[in-house]
């Protein structure tokens, strides 16, 4: 063949195998970067007032009097909003406004009742008032623009009568004054769907401010506070700028769906119009976001379905597991590994052992959380899924990298150490444990660590032994009964966020942050390993 | 190094001054004989925990689906069981009469494997080429934690991505219906198979051997064909070993085919189609158990997968053990 050709051949191979490289590096990146950087959002993020005031109420922390000048500024700011809601809804929420009309009626009868006037002049006012009411409700229920005009200038047309001067029954006037001003820039055909579209924009707007001022506290905690964080202000105004609507627009075809603006669109006219630039214009003074480094996200507890709070419960519980489970397979694959090193020959038990050992290397993780259901929960535990169930699990899975990653560290310790230590008259029980082990402990050490990063990332072996996504937290029972209690982990928490929890779906921080959190912690394991094997590689090297 | 105290070292003195006779008793000889069988049959009892543990695993998944088969009571019903579950497509648990066909869950599990080492095993070997052969000392010190990186990833967080990320991405640029696919799940478990084939093909190359490389550069080669043609047959071994623990890292992987390849227990028609949902072995099992009662049918069934699964993972274990024990024995040779 070609000479040059041959060289280009090699080249492309060797283009091919580094980019093999690159690719393998852009895909880490890829994996780890959104999963770190949107889960850093957690924790750092442009907090509002609500998270402000949430943390003031569910855990003591800030400074009660800042907090109570901020929630009356923008309690000031969140007036018109309000206000406009209110006005608007005068002209549309017809069922409400003969409610009002006639709950007038009934009080101005208890005032007059109290006046203590002639049973005859009593007598006609309240017919009058009665007449003044029907008329006013007749004028709500008008779908004709003309009809209602004309019934609301029939009661304003008595609006001096001196009978109702002075009682509740001057509202009866006011509600019709409102509803008359109202009226120019309502189309009354349309008052279902305004209504419809009211309610929309109400709800969009209870879930970025919360409860009005004065309303009765929600039961469910999430619905106390309103947007905490600035993200979840700009994700969710949109359901209040933007509304949606079903369109034909060719016959025959079905129905899209199309987004239309709220205020240019929808509202076009109408007093609500103002609202939405209101809310444009005055964003910041409403919520006051202000820079927020939210560091106790690692140690509170959450609501359910996490849409506040932080993810200390499944830190704790992760830690829980590992730790418990390394306290399992760390003795057990430390003598192991010795004896294979240093007392095994090479016989068939031997042999067997250490097939067992990549046995137990290959099992899948689920066939080692089936194991822990029949035999650790099922035989052991008499049917108690706890943490001391799912640990044991994970024990038996981590005892073949113990095994394998002490066994090459002992195996790395120079052959001198020993020869020396038995020619000074040491016996090999003592020279292993004296000499040996000492030197290959950061060996050993490194091993634990990788192992532990292993456990803690496992979520198979878990799921049927001891996981749970909803339930208490470890701490809220004294510490001897840890082990018998069922917990929540990180991992089984960033699967149970990412598939299966519907109220988690609108909290992309909280799905973020709780992966961000075990990834980091993995890392942090796995860094660690990495620079205890640089260090024995040094000092092996002989620096 | 702990400080010495002057007690120790005087302790360590009279243990210099030889006032105890240096030839043991008889007795003493005795004693420590035995001390000694006794210590090694300790230590060797503690070794063999992990064959009690693969013993307790094996026997406790048997314990729990052999009822699956035998719950007839006649060898044709368990013959019937048999022919069910190996032969029929219809998983449908629940229902009365429950069906319990297992085709399809086996079918799911081979299409995101297959698909996964098509990926994975290309990039994999290359990559290994490039640790063993192309890059300098100092370039490899970075290449390689990228690759243990990766292994290192939960797989729980390899789902999380297949899911938030991938999904969305395929639903929106791949015009897909659902995200949540066989394809989806076959690039996420690629991406996982890549350490394991790194890491133990890298081995298998490195232990050719120099002389082999140098050899195949004194006769003219360049170095790609010296990898294609000499170095990577003569690893062929533990490259083949390479690929089957990739494969079964694929196969065994629970989390990532749970959450990324959508779920739905049926053979892809027509049979090329990676975009359609599938349902693998193992995400059945942890999808299902939460729901059934111990000791139903259903329960059965859900252990009679572990199983299958168990046996397939043992079987392949053993192909790679047999192989690499090849590897190192003609290494050794050489």
């Amino acid at each position: 063949m070609n000479v040059s050709l041959r060289r280009f051949g090699d080249t492309c191979f060797t283009v091919t195998a580094v980019g093999s490289v690159l690719l393998l590096t852009a895909a880490l990146v890829i994996i780890l970067g959104p999963m770190i950087v949107r889960g850093a959002t957690a924790i750092v993020f442009q907090g509002t007032i609500e998270f402000r005031q949430m943390q003031l109420t569910r855990h003591g922390r800030g400074d009660p009097a800042a907090v109570a000048r901020q929630v009356a500024s923008t309690n000031e700011a969140r007036r018109p909003l309000y206000q406009a809601l209110d006005e608007f809804k005068r002209g549309i929420d017809t069922a409400c406004l003969e409610d009002e009309a006639r709950q007038v009626y009934t009080e101005l009868g208890k005032q007059l009742r109290n006046r203590n006037l002639p049973a005859e002049q009593l007598l006609t006012i309240r017919r009058h008032a009665r007449h003044l009411r029907d008329t006013l409700v007749d004028a709500f229920e008008a779908t004709d623009k003309a009809e209602a005009r004309r019934r609301l200038l029939e009661v304003l047309a008595e609006s001096d009568d001196p009978g109702l001067a002075g009682t509740v029954g001057e509202r009866l006037f006011a509600m019709a004054r409102d509803y008359q001003a109202g009226l120019d820039t309502l189309d009354l055909g349309q008052r279902q769907e305004y209504a419809t579209a009211l309610k929309e924009v109400q709800e969009a707007l209870r879930k970025l401010l919360g409860p009005r001022p004065g309303e009765p506290t929600p039961p469910l905690a999430m619905n106390r506070y309103g947007a905490t964080r600035m993200d979840l202000v700009e994700r969710w105004e949109d359901d209040l700028l933007y509304g949606e609507k079903w369109v034909q627009k060719e016959p025959g075809k079905p129905l899209v769906k199309v987004r239309i603006n709220r205020e240019t669109e929808q509202f076009q006219g109408t007093r609500l119009a103002s609202l939405f630039r209101y809310w444009r214009e005055n964003r910041d003074a409403i919520m006051e976001p202000a820079f927020t480094v939210y560091w106790q996200y690692l140690i509170d507890d959450s609501v359910p379905g996490h849409f506040f709070g932080g993810v200390g419960p499944e830190i704790l519980g992760t830690l829980v597991i590992t730790v418990l489970a390394i306290a399992f397979a760390f003795p057990l694959g430390l003598v192991s590994a010795a004896y294979l090193v240093e007392v095994a020959g090479d016989n068939v038990a031997v042999r067997f052992i250490r097939m067992c050992i990549n046995t137990l290397a290959g099992v899948p993780s689920i066939a080692f959380g089936l194991f822990g259901l029949a035999f650790f929960v099922g035989t052991v535990m008499d049917g108690v899924r706890c943490v001391l169930a799912a640990s044991l699990t994970l024990g038996v899975l981590a005892l073949p990298v113990v095994i394998r990653a002490s066994e090459e560290a002992i195996r790395s310790v120079p052959s001198p150490y020993k020869e020396a230590a038995l020619a000074l008259g040491a016996s090999r029980l003592r020279c292993f444990v004296t000499v040996q082990l000492p030197a290959a402990l950061p060996g050993i050490l490194t091993g634990v660590i990788l192992s532990m990063s292993r456990a803690a990332g496992e979520t198979a072996p878990i799921l049927f032994t001891g996981a749970v996504a909803v339930g208490p937290a470890l701490w809220e029972h004294p510490v001897w009964d840890w082990a018998g209690q069922q917990t929540r982990a990180l991992s089984y928490g960033a699967f149970d966020l990412a598939s299966n929890d519907r109220i988690a779906a609108m909290v992309p921080h909280q799905q973020f942050g709780m992966v961000m959190t075990l990834v980091v912690l993995v890392l942090l394991l796995n860094g660690l390993a990495i620079i205890l094997r640089w260090r024995i590689s040094r000092k092996l090297r002989g620096r | 190094m702990a400080r010495t105290t002057p007690a120790d070292t005087q302790g360590r003195n009279a243990a210099a001054s030889f006032d105890r006779p240096l030839r043991l008793t008889a007795r003493q000889d005795l004693v420590g004989y035995a001390g000694s069988l006794a210590g090694r049959a300790l230590l060797f009892l503690v070794a063999a925990s992990s064959v009690l543990a693969v013993l307790l695993i094996f026997t406790f998944i048997i314990k729990e689906a052999i009822p699956f088969f035998l719950e007839g009571g006649t060898l044709s019903a368990t013959l019937g069981r048999l022919a069910e579950v190996f032969g029929s497509t219809q998983w449908y648990p629940e229902q009365d009469p429950p069906e319990f066909g297992m085709l399809s869950l086996l079918a799911g599990s081979f299409y995101v494997t297959f698909g996964a080492v098509v990926v994975a095993v290309p990039l994999g070997l290359l990559t290994a080429v490039c640790l063993s052969d192309i890059f300098p000392f100092s370039v490899r010190q970075v290449a390689k934690p990228v690759v243990e990186l990766l292994a290192a990833i939960p797989s729980v967080a390899y789902g999380f991505f297949a899911v938030m990320i991938v999904a969305p991405w395929m639903q929106k640029h791949l015009g897909l219906a659902s995200g949540t696919n066989a394809l989806n799940a076959s690039i996420i478990l690629a991406v996982m198979a890549v350490p394991t084939i790194v890491s133990v093909s890298e081995d298998a190359l490195t232990a050719t051997g120099r002389s082999l490389r140098e050899g195949s550069y004194a006769l003219g080669a360049t170095r790609s064909e010296t990898l294609v043609r000499v170095v990577i047959p003569a690893a062929h071994n533990g490259i083949i070993a390479a690929v089957i623990l990739g494969m079964m890292r694929a196969i065994g992987e629970t989390m990532v085919v749970w959450m990324a390849a959508g779920n739905a227990a049926q053979i892809p028609s027509p049979w090329w189609d990676l975009a359609q949902s599938v349902r693998t072995m193992t995400a059945t099992i942890a999808g299902e158990m939460g729901e059934t009662v111990h000791g139903s049918p259903h329960y059965r069934a859900l252990f009679t997968i572990g199983l299958i699964l168990l046996v397939f993972m043992f079987v392949l274990n053993m192909v790679t053990e047999w192989l690499l024990g090849r590897m190192r024995h003609v290494g050794g040779r050489t």
